[in-house]
């Protein structure tokens, strides 16, 4: 069943889990809290920079809250789901046929609800024009509630996506602390990793009867320990 | 020995102690704010050494004491003993711990703040979290006094934080 993730107790020297290869460190990390104030930058690799500091941080706390929604409202198994894979094929000439019109709904009213396998295949004898692909859009947008956030632990979480050049592993805890790690595209599955610095997080920075919460963290502990952890991740 | 209540919650409440002392009650007045949090430590040693000493018998000497706060009283408080002690045999004692638990988890600023002052701004910033620092030393060293004059050592007690998170305790007393 799905519940909210706990982040198991720690002692001072947490110990690392064992790194999966020697070498590589990571590319850069990101640290986020609720309110979309980035916490920590921190870059070990990062060849070409094309934003200023400020708009790549806008930039990917952006990212992230829309694959987040998208991901969760994609989710095939969710019974919250609003429209899971709905293929719909229409014909960009045609006259709309009010019965065609009345069956596309209907088909989407009962994928919304949960009937069938979320699947909604209308082809053949469903007609429509450029307008109604237009309004099917703005439906599955105003609808689909696509905007509103997930609240931490419910529904599925993405955690990452590779490109060619690089990984983006993503972790976010309940209190809403987002940790996006990018390293370099063959890096294993990283959310063990991720949990470990989240635990140095909460030793070293919120722990830290200097630091102020929701500021930059600039916490020396935090960054050696930290930069020592990475320099082991494979 | 009785019931137990988590460090994390200890630790916090000690930083809010201070958070508190140092910003709102005696908001400016840092000597007030420090004197109030070393004379609760004072009343809190004060209490846990005759806690800790319930099936002792009389220390037989100032050293047996400040022995005694090393070892046993140090590892009820912090599970650890002090790592050194060194006397002048004229009354001063030095505790060395050299990863004090409640210190364990600060750091300072490393990066210098701008300001517009004619001092060296590396010297200024330093200076500025040392005094943080050293906000969060005046319940501890309450403790070791508040423990020593129990025992029969009135003494004054400061804390040294230049190695963190190593920390010094010195305790000054008369001649025994």
């Amino acid at each position: 069943s799905k519940g909210m993730q706990f982040f198991g107790g720690s002692e001072i020297s947490p110990s690392p889990p064992a790194p999966t290869a020697s070498g590589n460190n990571a590319h850069m990390m990101y640290v986020f809290n609720r309110n979309g104030i980035c916490l920590l930058y921190r870059e070990w690799n990062r060849p070409h920079r094309t934003l200023s500091a400020q708009q790549d941080h806008k930039l990917m706390f952006g990212l992230l809250f829309s694959l987040k929604s998208l991901t969760a409202k994609m989710d095939p198994t969710s019974s919250d789901c609003k429209f899971s894979l709905i293929i719909v094929r229409l014909g960009l000439v045609g006259i709309w046929e009010l019965e065609s019109i009345a069956r596309l709904f209907e088909l989407l009213y009962a994928s919304r609800n949960g009937g069938g396998d979320g699947e909604v295949n209308c082809k053949g004898d469903s007609q429509g024009n450029v307008r109604h692909f237009a309004f099917l859009t703005w439906f599955l947008a105003e609808k689909g509630n696509l905007g509103v956030p997930q609240l931490p632990g419910q529904g599925c979480s993405f955690h990452s996506f590779r490109t060619n050049t690089y990984k983006l592993s993503f972790m976010e805890t309940p209190s809403g602390i987002k940790i996006i790690l990018v390293t370099h595209p063959r890096a294993g599955d990283l959310r063990e990793p991720l949990k470990y610095i989240y635990n140095l997080y909460v030793e070293y920075v919120v722990k830290n009867p200097l630091y102020t919460p929701g500021t930059p963290i600039k916490c020396e502990l935090f960054n050696t320990t930290l930069d020592q952890y990475v320099r082991g991740l494979g | 020995m009785g019931k137990e209540v988590s460090e994390s919650c200890v630790e916090s409440l000690l930083t809010e102690i201070v958070s508190s002392y140092g910003t709102r009650f005696y908001a400016n007045k840092p000597d007030l704010a420090a004197r109030r949090i070393e004379a609760i430590g004072y009343q809190v040693g004060h209490q846990l050494s005759e806690r800790y000493t319930m099936e002792r018998p009389r220390f037989s000497d100032h050293l047996e004491a400040i022995k005694f706060i090393c070892k046993d009283f140090w590892s009820e408080l912090f599970k650890k003993q002090i790592d050194n002690l060194k006397t002048n045999h004229r009354g001063t004692f030095v505790l060395q711990d050299n990863r004090f638990r409640w210190l364990s988890h600060m750091s300072i600023d490393p990066s210098p703040e701008n300001s517009g002052s004619t001092q060296d701004p590396s010297a200024v910033a330093e200076n500025k979290a040392a005094e943080a620092a050293s906000m969060h030393l005046y319940f501890p060293c309450g403790i070791i006094r508040g423990a020593l004059s129990n025992l029969g050592i009135p003494c004054a007690v400061s804390a040294d934080i230049s190695n963190l998170p190593a920390c010094e305790f010195l305790s000054f007393s008369a001649l025994n």
